[in-house]
């Protein structure tokens, strides 16, 4: 089963199964190796990344909440130079295509970023973050110039709360896919420091109120992939956004506290879930129905064995 | 790193506040070394979300030993979701004949896996401890350790304290969670005070944040150093405090 993420251009992206990690889930695509079988997921979504290096946060990074956890992290990363220099090996044996999760908050920052990745074979496509608190002008900008710079594909994540207002704008302005959407934003009290913490929610809890923005735009937007993305940590959560219309899913934290979740949500939306041995009648699958004892009585066999 | 699962074979209380849990593990896990942790999973469900981080404190007879506090409740029998190994075993010196350990208003369990590895290598032990620290009860440690009591008004202080630090080959730190870097960056201050120089890999800083990942996937752990950032759940947990940018 292949399945075009992207819009229909020379450069579209297609996987063989629906689904990838999350930006900021799955590192670069160095971790969970040995965890588990990378090529069974649809596509690797990097960690994001800047044009210039960013540094780490200061201060209480992680607060565990009821069923869930809010990390602030500050995104820190190399920079785009280093971080193309240090896995363009990496993603060159990828047997899966490689999104790059950039960051940038201004036209200027893109134009450089984007001239820079489109020089690189081993990247499929880009994933655009844009900001929580950004405007739907300002994010038609941003993914214009996106757009029109390079010819790589350029995949949108929205923020949570106001997909609503710019996921058309952002379509219109020529987005090759939108992802509904980034871990919504929060603030919680850190146990240990008695102080608040501002940071993305990555909970279960997530996925309904998601599932109903992606039920919701998925009737207004034409043409354009959506790939649902929030709060998935079972088989049924991943299904549950198909059936509303995406065309893939992103799975997020749950790769963190029970990693093969994620090659269990590939298997099953790849087809792969059930594995029959060639030979096996059917009724070692399913026991009761009696093939088994059939065939050997056709054949004369004792089924008293 | 494997995810397995483990199984309490035998609990024992060992002091007034912890019991010693003995775990059957995958045997990828019998390799861990001092410094280094598991990340557990105690229930099917979702709540709490994160796994607890767990340093080992001994290695015996192909099971694996953890000391949890006496208010969580264990059963024998009872499987725990395991990740790891996480992390690197702490860097000891080849010609090192004196540790220092020191738990300053946190419990000592990530340093005291160390110990019985130190002592069989002739490697004498001292371990301070200081802050709520003090209320650790030593009774059930080898009896070669020496234990130096600080007050527990929260400050970075024992008797014979400059001796101990001289004496120390290398000295391993943990600090209380609530605020870590500051801690940290008191402790090398107060150190920088009693020696008059602080030489590279003497003293590290045992760091014990939330890992959500424990797998470099998240980089919710990542610290700055004087080469650059450094993950915690890869690198650590102990790192030179002369190296960490702690400001």
């Amino acid at each position: 089963m292949s399945v075009e993420i992207t819009r229909n251009t020379k450069n579209a992206i297609t996987i063989q199964t629906p689904m990838m990690p999350a930006a900021g889930t799955f590192g670069f695509g160095d971790v969970y190796r040995d965890i588990i079988k990378v090529d069974l997921l649809g596509a690797i979504v990097t960690s994001p990344v800047t044009y210039e290096p960013w540094h780490p946060a200061t201060g209480t990074k992680v607060v565990p909440l009821d069923s869930g956890v809010l990390v602030h992290t500050g995104l820190p990363n190399p920079g785009l130079h280093k971080t193309l220099k240090t896995y363009r090996n990496l993603w060159s044996m990828m047997p899966i295509p490689v999104i790059l999760h950039l960051v940038a908050t201004t036209a200027e920052q893109i134009r450089k970023s984007i001239t820079r990745i489109d020089e690189e074979e081993c990247i499929a496509g880009i994933e655009l973050g844009l900001n929580d608190d950004i405007s739907a002008q300002e994010a038609v900008k941003l993914v214009e110039t996106a757009v029109k710079r390079g010819e790589k594909p350029v995949l949108v994540r929205l923020p949570m709360l106001d997909a609503y207002e710019i996921a058309e704008a952002v379509a219109d302005a020529g987005a090759d896919a939108l992802i509904i959407s980034a871990p919504p934003r929060g603030t919680a009290r850190d146990p240990k420091t008695g102080k608040l913490v501002s940071g993305r929610v990555y909970s279960p809890i997530v996925k309904p109120m998601v599932l109903r923005v992606v039920g919701q735009l998925m009737r207004r937007l034409k043409e354009i992939p959506v790939i649902g993305a929030g709060g998935i940590h079972t088989l049924q959560d991943a299904r549950d956004y198909l059936e509303a219309g995406a065309t893939a899913v992103q799975v997020d934290s749950v790769a963190w506290i029970q990693p093969d979740m994620l090659e269990k949500i590939a298997r099953d939306l790849g087809g792969k879930s059930v594995t029959k041995e060639t030979g096996a009648f059917p009724d070692e699958w399913y026991p009761g129905m009696g093939d088994t004892e059939r065939e050997k009585r056709r054949r004369g066999e004792s089924f008293k064995e | 790193m494997k995810e397995t699962q483990a199984v309490i074979e035998r609990i024992k209380q060992v002091n007034l506040g912890y019991q010693r849990i003995e775990l059957s593990v995958d045997e990828s896990l019998l390799q861990i070394k001092p410094g280094q942790s598991i990340l557990a999973r105690l229930t099917e469900t979702w709540d709490p979300y994160l796994r607890q981080q767990w340093f080992p404190v001994n290695l015996l007879n192909g099971k694996l030993i953890v000391e949890r506090p006496l208010s969580e409740t264990y059963e024998i029998g009872q499987v725990i979701h395991v990740l790891g190994i996480i992390g690197q075993p702490f860097r000891f010196r080849k010609t090192l004949r004196n540790v220092l350990l020191v738990a300053y208003d946190t419990p000592p369990i990530p340093l005291l896996m160390t110990i019985p590895w130190l002592l069989a290598n002739k490697v004498s032990v001292t371990i301070a401890l200081l802050g709520v620290a003090t209320s650790y009860d030593t009774q059930h440690l080898p009896p070669e350790v020496e234990v130096e009591l600080g007050n527990n008004e929260g400050e970075f202080l024992w008797q014979n304290q400059v001796m101990t630090l001289g004496w120390a080959d290398q000295v391993f730190v943990t600090v209380g969670p609530d605020n870590e870097f500051s801690r940290f960056a008191n402790v090398i201050e107060r150190v920088r005070e009693l020696r008059h120089d602080v030489p590279r890999h003497y003293l590290f800083g045992v760091f014990q944040q939330l890992l959500p990942c424990g797998a470099g996937a998240c980089h919710s752990c990542m610290i700055r150093t004087d080469e650059g950032t450094a993950l915690i759940c890869l690198e650590g947990p102990a790192f030179d405090l002369t190296q960490v940018i702690l400001r």
